[in-house]
């Protein structure tokens, strides 16, 4: 989701700055992040939860505006961060998502029965094992895994978003990792893991 | 393949959401730049969200937000229902002269007066149903409770009715059924609140415009 913008007049803080002055400009920041907020949010709860989410996300956002260090064009990181703020206040909508996405199977892609069968049922193995990990998380250490994971902010975005130590974003994260790893390979549909992990 | 991988792959089941799903949220956050205290803002309070978001797919008039598909759903199940009560009403007429019962305590007999009133009250059920879906799909939260009373009396007037009258009432609860579930849905309930905060937003500025024009 990396986006390279033309000049710095447009960029989010020149936009964010201008709607200090004129606050319809910042429909403009709406515009260019929410549908990207908005995913973020129903990854982690669900779509009906992230409908309001998203709104309250930038509601805050602009309430905020003024306080905006406008030394930072991409403003990517700080409304990751209000949305993440946010979605860890609905834990139960998030725990649930995970739920349903263990019990709802993906749509299969692969062509031919027996592939797909076996495609379906080594995914949906995966599945429940990585949803069973992310819900075993910490919430600050699942946070950074899945910002950096999910929504591919660098270790300084993530910094900034959730406004701690760029050196706590990597212990955070090689916790989380750890963690991960240890929930998919110590269980039986485990296996799987290893044999993918072992055939990169 | 290791976790980041996997993880990146269950991130891709869901995709970004269609610009419609973002209307609710996108009205909301007008109404709160309309209102914004910045005294160089007073102009945006002229502004309707749909001038402010030039790149959504509809224009959703003045500060409320654009009904969702539940409560439009739920609209349309409610002129099914004034339909459903509309032909009932025509079909019973050959059969007006048999009404009997009683109401209150009073014995009905069919004299001119009757079934004048059960014309009459046929028809406002008619409108009833189609006033309803109209205030539902402005956002009308009282309206949303009312349906919901309104269709707890339709489950009791299922008791005690026979023929065809009872085929009318069960069309009829059935179509309030599906009104009320989906009144109630996630996305309906962001869209009454939604409407609730832009009406009051509306309603303090009118306030303040008319404290400034004394």
């Amino acid at each position: 989701m990396r986006r390279g913008r033309g000049s710095a007049a447009d960029d989010d803080a020149a936009v964010i700055e201008s709607s200090r002055r004129e606050p319809e400009r910042f429909a403009v920041l709406f515009d260019r992040h929410a549908p990207h907020i908005y995913r973020y949010l129903a990854r982690r709860a669900d779509r009906q939860v992230a409908d309001d989410l998203v709104a309250e996300t930038f509601l805050a956002a602009f309430a905020k505006r003024d306080r905006y260090d406008l030394g930072h064009a991409d403003a990517r990181p700080w409304l990751y961060g209000i949305a993440t703020n946010l979605v860890n206040q609905h834990r139960r909508d998030e725990v649930r998502q995970y739920r349903i996405r263990q019990a709802v199977p993906a749509e299969p892609e692969e062509p031919g029965h027996a592939e797909r069968v076996a495609a379906d049922v080594t995914a949906q193995a995966m599945r429940t094992l990585l949803t069973e990990a992310l819900t075993a998380l910490p919430a600050s250490d699942r946070d950074v895994l899945l910002l950096i994971a999910w929504e591919q902010l660098t270790y300084q975005e993530v910094a900034r978003a959730l406004a701690i130590p760029v050196g706590t974003v990597q212990s955070r994260l090689h916790r989380a990792r750890t963690k991960v790893r240890q929930i998919l390979a110590g269980t039986d549909a485990g296996a799987t893991y290893e044999e993918l992990t072992t055939n990169e | 393949m290791n976790e980041m991988e996997l993880l990146r792959e269950l991130a891709q089941e869901t995709p970004l959401p269609a610009p419609a799903e973002l209307d609710a949220a996108r009205a909301r956050l007008a109404a709160a730049i309309a209102t914004d205290p910045d005294p160089d803002a007073a102009a945006a309070a002229e502004v309707a969200p749909h001038q402010l978001f030039p790149s959504a797919g509809q224009p959703v008039g003045p500060l409320l937000p654009p009904a969702p598909a539940p409560v439009l759903t739920a609209g349309t199940f409610m002129r099914g229902g004034a339909i459903t009560s509309a032909a009932y009403l025509i079909a019973a007429l050959p059969f007006i002269d048999d009404v009997k019962g009683s109401v209150l305590g009073h014995r009905l007999t069919a004299g001119p007066l009757t079934i004048t009133l059960v014309i009459l009250a046929g028809l406002a059920v008619v409108a009833l149903w189609l006033w309803m879906a109209r205030a539902t799909s402005q956002g009308q939260g009282w309206a949303r409770t009312l349906c919901c009373v309104l269709f707890g009396l339709a489950t009791l007037e299922l008791v005690g009715t026979h023929g065809l009258a009872l085929a009318a009432a069960v069309l009829t609860w059935l179509s309030g059924l599906a009104a009320v579930w989906l009144l109630w849905r996630p996305a309906s309930r962001a869209f009454f609140k939604s409407a609730k905060e832009a009406r009051s937003i509306a309603a303090r500025s009118e306030v303040s415009r008319s404290e400034q024009t004394r």
